[in-house]
């Protein structure tokens, strides 16, 4: 798609698009991340608070979010 | 939306919500819609695709797929987006794959059994389905068939689109055919 080699191209451009297209995709990535890392530390024995304290957020939170495990 | 649909389309939809569930994922995202199409040997999508010379590339298509979702269901164009940024996607994912195994950032949870209960659609989804909606409109067809669930992919920005016009499928060409 030249489309986004186009966009990758104008990243320097402080082209609006691009910027915002990259948070998103920054967005999901660290989503991805996240949850690969929640997984990891649970099957490690981790508690819900020993997590939540080293992602910065609250038990609830990050219960909420990766629970049924 | 969905009385509009014809037996083919909600088949289409059905067998997405099919594909969502055995890779063991939330949300039924684009991706499963086009998966769903290419199963089918009926219907007017899957002539227009046979038409394009799809019917035998289908495993390469199925593979592009599963490419991108290694890669966090990212688009090439998400990917592009992040380089211009400094971040290589492709190193983060092989690194994590290093240490947590192939297909960790997929975002599929098979690890954790599969999940009962009804899937939700996720806005990809949503706005393909959306899309061939006022496909419909647009072609002045009373019905929202599979052609237009097709159609609709292949204007959404997104790995689904991307993965289409790599394989020469896009709007133009599909329209070419029906």
């Amino acid at each position: 798609m030249t489309d986004a080699t186009d966009l990758a191209e104008r990243a320097g451009d402080r082209d609006p698009r691009v910027g915002l297209r990259a948070v998103a995709a920054l967005r999901r990535l660290l989503e991805q991340l996240e949850a690969v890392q929640v997984r990891s530390a649970r099957n490690q024995g981790w508690s819900w608070q020993e997590i939540a304290a080293e992602l910065g957020v609250s038990r609830q939170a990050v219960h909420k979010k990766h629970g049924r495990q | 939306m969905f009385e509009r649909f014809t037996k083919d389309a909600r088949e289409v939809v059905v067998g997405a919500v099919g594909h969502c569930e055995r890779a063991g994922e939330r949300t039924v995202g684009a991706e499963h819609l086009l998966l769903a199409l290419l199963d089918r040997d009926t219907g007017r999508a899957s002539t227009a695709l046979a038409a394009l010379g799809l019917a035998q590339r289908k495993a390469s298509v199925r593979e592009a797929l599963d490419e991108a979702r290694r890669r966090a269901g990212l688009s090439r164009a998400d990917t592009d987006a992040l380089a211009g940024l400094g971040i290589d996607v492709s190193e983060i994912v092989s690194r994590v794959e290093e240490a947590h195994g192939v297909g960790a950032m997929s975002g599929s949870r098979t690890d954790r059994g599969r999940r009962p209960g009804r899937r939700s659609f996720d806005r990809g989804a949503k706005d393909v389905l959306e899309g061939a909606l006022r496909s419909a409109v647009g072609r002045r067809d009373g019905h929202i068939s599979d052609e237009h669930i097709l159609l609709s992919l292949t204007i959404r920005p997104g790995v689904a689109g991307e993965v289409l016009a790599d394989h020469g499928v896009t709007y133009e060409t599909v329209q070419g055919v029906l």
